[in-house]
């Protein structure tokens, strides 16, 4: 066993916080012993491939305390309605739930298990992530996170921002696993803003899982702002019924290591699927988007777009997974991943895994690596701008296509934080 | 304002200028004809500064200064303009921004104060009068799915916000209906100037018709290989290439 998981089985073996359900017991339980005999990934591991848990491994994760510690510099929170989670616990004092329409459930997922466990239990599960290591975890040391319940019609129109903060001390690594749990009924609608960020060497893994009712719709957004020393990893479940539309919107920014997994099974007919996913990494970042998506019933549509901007000795990694089962006729799915490199020494892993066992369906795939054009290039300095703002402007507008497709209330502040991170993306701070 | 001597250039292993003269003073508008592939593009684009394309020997000098040692952005900010042949598509970038940054960057170049949002926007107002646009064209990514004409037109509306000193026009009258032609022609015809020049790459006389040229001049293989007044375009009009154009590379043109 390596450091961290030495600190985490210790953490483990702690006994679970009392005054829990039954239910829950179980659960912690059965997850403490997968993670015993899972333990973190390896690149032996098939899934994990390409991406290194390596550094991880060298750090023991103190569990995350909870704390009012102050905000990362540069970090405003985003207007109410907000929940905001310190180290995986509800801070209440930055929480901020007004605005919501009546009907709406949005608060804690602790105190949902203690006023409904009934209603929460048969939600709880790993959903898609049955034998994986980090939902093992989660299930054994969440505190906290999202609790959203939309009965059949109830749309909630502004975004619902959930802050995922880790703050760890000097010198002491720590881990933190939020949950969520989004239950949208019949034609609810909802926009999901989480914000990921924090300060210090920490290990955030997230578990967020969202069933989707008959025709309700909802939008997942994900700014990923860690701090340089974080290892960030995001788990995405979602259940879809007949003619429910989901869209998740992944901004990727931050952590020395990212994996955002989002696996989705359309159980219904005519579901719509939507991933769309930028990432921007430099320096010896390692940025991992594995998607994995199910149709199981006929009609079914997915699109799963991932753009990523690699400068320094940076790694991206891409693993667009796609089954169509046998009765899933008529689906419609695509994968695209698109990369521009900005350094010699960037690199990027693609892979599209299609598994299509219906006769009847349209499947594509692309994937592009490539440079900042030179004709574009020069066009640009030919109107004046210099070589080191026109490669700017130009890596900007890779990124704004999908900037763009963010909801409005968040689309300034993503821009933001987008040109921050991009090579002279301070020569553009009014970009577009 | 330009004094071209013996240039010579190269793509990758290819000489394509073999050694052009050409002299465009203040106030004066030239034009260029000749046969496709003769490198009228390949010296607007060594005039611009593209870095693809190696000059192995010869001088420029424009206003006095050493062209070829200076960036393209420099050269912009010198006052010079090339209205790309084939202008480039750049989704993402809207257009109105690029306008904007690009006059500050030359505005900044220069020493000169920059412009905000607000009063670069009643300056856009005003030149989109003269390529009779309305404002959607602006809001739009650069070049973004404008149609062939369009794009040209972009390139004036761009020649009008940077007001710049000389014009080199490549093949801007090609694609273009009519009214288009009209459109770039008044472009053309607002900013001239007793200290601007333009240099207008063609293969039609039609434009020649709305922006008088004072010389024209007749590119082959590389070379200029005659000049003459606007007389020598209506000629070409007439009798084409033919006596210009060497039967083989290399072999000298008609004297
Ligand atoms: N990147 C390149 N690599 C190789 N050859 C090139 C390249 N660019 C231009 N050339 C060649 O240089 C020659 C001159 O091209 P150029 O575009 O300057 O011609 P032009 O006179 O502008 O022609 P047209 O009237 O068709 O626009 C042509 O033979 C062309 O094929
Ligand atoms: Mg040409």
């Amino acid at each position: 066993m390596n450091r961290a998981e030495e600190s985490l089985q210790a953490a483990l073996a702690r006994p679970a916080p009392a005054g829990e359900p039954g239910f829950l017991a179980a659960l912690r339980r059965a997850g403490a012993d997968d993670f015993g005999r899972l333990l973190l990934p390896t690149t032996r591991h098939e899934e994990w491939r390409y991406t290194s848990l390596a550094g991880l491994a060298d750090l023991a994760l103190a569990p995350a305390e909870p704390g009012a510690a102050a905000l990362p510099a540069g970090f405003a929170l985003p207007p109410a309605p907000r929940l905001v989670l310190v180290n995986g616990r509800i801070d209440p004092s930055r929480t901020d739930l007004a605005g919501l329409p009546p009907g709406a459930r949005v608060g804690s997922l602790a105190a949902a298990i203690r006023e409904r466990p009934g209603a929460v239990e048969p939600l709880l599960g790993r959903g898609p992530f049955g034998d994986h290591a980090f939902a093992a975890l989660s299930d054994a040391l969440f505190a906290d996170g999202l609790h959203l319940e939309l009965p059949a019609g109830v749309a909630v129109e502004a975004p619902i921002h959930v802050v995922h903060l880790t703050l760890a001390g000097a010198g002491q690594a720590v881990g933190a696993f939020p949950r969520s749990l989004l239950l949208l009924g019949e034609a609810a609608r909802a926009v999901v803003v989480e914000h990921w960020t924090g300060s210090g060497s920490y290990l955030a893994a997230g578990l967020t899982q969202a069933s989707l009712g008959e025709r309700s719709a909802l939008e997942l957004v994900r700014v990923q702002d860690e701090a340089p020393g974080a290892f960030h990893v995001g788990l995405v479940g979602v259940s879809q019924l007949g003619g429910s539309r989901f869209t998740s919107r992944s901004v990727a920014l931050g952590a020395r290591l990212a994996r955002v997994e989002t696996r989705a099974v359309l159980a219904g007919e005519e579901t719509e699927n939507h991933v769309d996913g930028l990432y921007v990494a430099s320096g010896s970042q390692v940025h991992d988007h594995f998607i994995h998506v199910d149709h199981a019933r006929p009609h079914g549509l997915s699109r799963e777009w991932v753009k990523g901007i690699l400068d320094g000795s940076a790694r991206g990694v891409f693993t667009g997974r796609v089954l169509v089962r046998a009765g899933a006729q008529k689906t419609d799915a695509s994968q695209v991943s698109s990369n521009l490199l900005l350094s010699e020494e960037a690199t990027v892993d693609t892979r599209p895994q299609l598994e299509i066992l219906a006769d009847d369906v349209k499947c594509s795939h692309g994937g592009t690596v490539g440079q900042l054009d030179e004709d574009a290039l020069f066009y640009l300095r030919s109107r004046g701008l210099d070589r080191a703002t026109a490669r700017a402007l130009l890596t900007w507008a890779f990124a704004a296509e999908m900037v763009e497709r963010l909801p409005a209330p968040v689309r300034e502040g993503v821009r933001r934080l987008v040109t921050a991170r991009l090579p002279d993306g301070a020569r553009l701070q009014e970009a577009a | 304002m330009l004094r071209i001597q013996n240039l010579k250039a190269r793509i990758g292993e290819k000489e394509i200028l073999h050694g052009l003269d050409l002299t465009v003073n203040a106030g004066e508008v030239h034009a260029i004809m000749g046969p496709n592939g003769s490198g009228k593009s390949t010296l607007a684009s060594v005039l611009a500064g593209r870095e693809n394309v190696e000059v192995t020997a010869g001088s420029v000098t424009y206003l006095g200064q050493d062209l070829l040692a200076l960036a393209p952005e420099k050269r912009a900010a010198a006052g010079l303009f090339l209205g790309f042949q084939y202008p480039v598509e750049i989704p993402g970038v809207a257009n109105l921004y690029f306008l904007r940054t690009a006059l500050n960057a030359m505005r900044r170049a220069r020493g000169e104060e920059e412009v905000d949002a607000m009063d670069f926007l009643a300056i856009a107002k005003e030149k989109l009068k003269l390529v009779k646009w309305d404002q959607s064209f602006v809001q739009r990514g650069v070049n973004e799915g404008f149609s062939g004409g369009e794009k040209k037109k972009n390139e004036i509306l761009q020649m009008a916000v940077l007001e710049p000193k000389l014009s080199i026009l490549d093949e801007i009258d090609s694609g273009l209906d009519i009214d288009a032609l009209r459109v770039v022609a008044d472009g053309v015809n607002a900013l001239r100037a007793p200290d601007r020049a333009f240099l207008l790459v063609t293969h039609y006389q039609r434009l020649l018709d709305y922006v008088k040229p004072d010389r024209v001049h007749v590119m082959a293989a590389g070379k200029i290989v005659k000049s003459g007044g606007p007389e020598l375009a209506l000629e070409l009009e007439k009798t084409g290439y033919a006596g210009w154009v060497p039967e083989r590379h290399g072999a000298g043109a008609r004297p």
